[in-house]
């Protein structure tokens, strides 16, 4: 057939307090690049990264969202159409740790049931101003049943592992060759969840 | 072009002659409704954020006045405070009544660290202000002479120290300076570099950077206004204006630059502080009312490309629409281009009517780009959107207000634009149907 420039799209969020860095993890991950001096996201922001996995050109369509408690209605309309969602906390910032709890209820709240998660510790490089230790993120992670990775937009560290795993979690979760239900997610004819799905699969 | 300019300068001068007893304000708005030139513009502001009043000989007691109570209110919400803060082993002595981890309501201390949270999230953000310009990390040449010693940015790094290291920007401020000075000894390479950058920030910190004054102008704004406090984005609004205002070739002005931004910044917000605010978004006056009128506005104007991007695209109007309503298109350009922008928006007697107009004139101008776009080069087209002439998009704005310009005619009579639609959309189906058989 016509050339097709992806097999899949994959639609991702990021998440988390403001000034924990996502939008420098995005900017990293998309440009490869790392740059201190980002303005604040306001509202929502998108980038676009395909990547191959599996044999398979995976387009991923990555929107980025302002972190203040403001901005949560604009951004939790997001939450729904999300496939994979990033959950970013500061390994330097208490706060921005203890407020994950606050997020994955959001999470629960707006998202689809089988959206799937991941934690980040961002900041890694910063050793001597660490206040959340790597075995607390690894035990919130742990309890919720998440995905976590510590990260490093600055010097590069586990940026690209953190967007690889989670989009082969979401290939994984993928109804492999059965006949299901058309998914929400990825076919916007069909916006409507169908009824009782909740127990589905 | 350079005689319209000249006309334009005439017309703005004459409005604002010395000879003029009362400056009509209806004048002065058709004069800058094209942008104001540099030398007017600081004195134009004022007047059309309604800070000055039109009777020109009350302007020095006015301003005297004005200028007085931005001191008190330093003194009250900076000095007084600050002075606590900064002094916190004679605070020691008090501990039987009042202490840092007290958490009874009525505790200084609570208070206090009230305050810095919202000074924190302030701080975080004024750093970030326009980063491609160097003007906001240079120091003020009039810093308050009273704020200027109590520098808010200290306080955020006192509470840090307080709260067991609470400080979540990853910053070159005092902070990270301080410790990396004291851990310097665990990466060799960045030594030299930190010990320089330590003393740089201790001498910002203790003078003033005009990212600074902005912060605490928004401080200031905050402590006043409980219930709008201090909302990411209100920063890209505050910085035009003392931009304008710091730059005033008349240096009488300039030297009150900070006082004339935090009330011509408290003027404007009265205006647009219903867009900041959580509650009101659902309310007619919130910022989903503005963004829905929008595209109305879209829709009414050009139906075409309305059913392109909402029904074709499911393109939302909070994917950029949000941001560009609520912070007056200050982050859309670069801020030579915003203030130039500012000059139309400020001059519209019926603000901030005008707005929409200039937003619909820019996707006009993005029209063709847009029509043929999918999903993702239309959403990062209105987020990024491309370098133009403003004055291009706020003369094709008023024109559209004016019901002068020509609405755009549906290519739906155009054949191949149609079959090329057609085979677009059979495409996208297939493309669907080949993810949900994988």
């Amino acid at each position: 057939m016509a050339r097709r420039p992806y097999d899949m799209l994959f639609k991702l969020l990021l998440i988390g307090d403001s000034g924990v860095g996502k939008t420098c993890i995005l900017y990293r991950f998309s440009d490869d690049a790392f740059n201190t001096t980002f303005i604040s996201t306001i509202g929502i922001d998108f980038k676009i990264k395909t990547i191959e996995l599996k044999g398979k050109k995976i387009k991923l369509q990555i929107w980025d969202t302002a972190g203040q408690e403001r901005f949560h209605t604009i951004t939790t309309s997001y939450y729904r159409g999300a496939m994979g969602i990033m959950l970013v906390y500061d390994i330097t910032n208490a706060k921005s740790f203890d407020n994950i709890a606050k997020w994955l209820r959001n999470i629960d709240e707006h998202a689809s049931e089988d959206v799937v998660k991941m934690i980040l510790g961002n900041k890694c490089d910063m050793s001597d101003r660490r206040v959340v230790s790597r075995e607390r993120g690894e035990k919130i992670a742990q309890d919720h049943g998440i995905r976590f990775h510590e990260t490093s937009a600055k010097l590069n560290v586990h940026v690209d592992t953190a967007f690889y795993d989670l989009a082969e979690a979401i290939l994984a979760k993928m109804p492999d060759s059965t006949e299901e239900q058309s998914r929400d997610t990825v076919n916007p004819v069909q916006p409507q969840r169908t009824g009782g799905s909740g127990g589905c699969c | 072009m350079t005689t319209k300019y000249m006309e334009r300068l005439a017309k703005i001068e004459e409005v604002l002659l010395i000879a003029n007893k009362k400056i009509d304000l209806n004048e002065l708005r058709a004069g800058c409704s094209y942008g104001v030139p540099e030398s007017l513009r600081p004195l134009a502001w004022r007047l059309l954020l309604h800070y000055l009043p039109l009777e020109r000989h009350d302007w020095q007691k006015f301003l005297a006045e004005q200028r007085k109570n931005y001191d008190d209110m330093i003194e009250q919400i900076i000095v007084e405070p600050g002075t606590a803060s900064m002094a916190i082993n004679s605070v020691q002595e008090e501990e039987d009544h009042d202490h840092p981890l007290s958490d009874h309501p009525t505790s200084d201390w609570s208070a206090f660290f009230q305050d810095n949270k919202v000074l924190s999230q302030i701080d975080k953000d004024v750093r970030r202000l326009y980063p491609e310009i160097q003007f906001f990390q240079l120091l003020s040449k009039f810093p308050h002479p009273h704020g200027m010693k109590y520098p808010l940015s200290r306080r955020v790094i006192n509470h840090q120290e307080l709260t067991s290291q609470e400080f979540g920007a990853n910053r070159d401020g005092i902070v990270g300076c301080v410790k990396t000075k004291v851990a310097k000894s665990q990466d060799e390479n960045q030594a030299p570099n930190s010990e320089f950058h330590w003393h740089f920030s201790l001498l910002t910190a203790l003078l003033n950077s005009n990212f600074q004054i902005v912060e605490r102008i928004l401080f200031i704004y905050a402590k006043l206004n409980p219930g709008v406090q201090y909302v990411q984005g209100m920063n890209e609004l505050v910085a035009p204006i003392y931009y304008v205002f710091a730059n005033d070739s008349d240096e009488e002005w300039a030297a009150y630059a900070e006082a004339d931004t935090f009330f011509c910044f408290q003027q404007l917000m009265s205006e647009v502080k219903d867009n900041f605010i959580k509650t009101l978004d659902d309310s007619i006056c919130g910022i989903e009312s503005s963004m829905s009128a929008f595209h109305n506005m879209i829709s009414s104007f050009d139906s075409e490309l309305h059913k392109h991007l909402t029904s074709t695209l499911e393109i939302k109007p909070q994917f950029y629409a949000f941001r560009w309503l609520s912070l007056l298109l200050s982050q859309e350009f670069p801020l030579p281009d915003v203030i130039t922008l500012w000059d139309a928006l400020f001059s519209d007697p019926q603000r901030f009517a005008l707005l929409q107009y200039v937003c619909l004139a820019m996707m006009e101008l993005q029209r063709e780009s847009l029509l043929q776009g999918d999903f993702p080069f239309c959403v990062r087209l209105l987020q990024n959107y491309p370098d133009t002439d403003v004055a291009k998009i706020v003369a094709f704005a008023q024109d559209i207000r004016d019901g002068k310009a020509t609405r755009p005619v549906p290519k739906e009579a155009s054949k191949g634009s149609k079959i090329a639609r057609h085979a677009r959309q059979l495409s996208d189906t297939l493309r669907n149907l080949s993810i949900i058989k994988k």
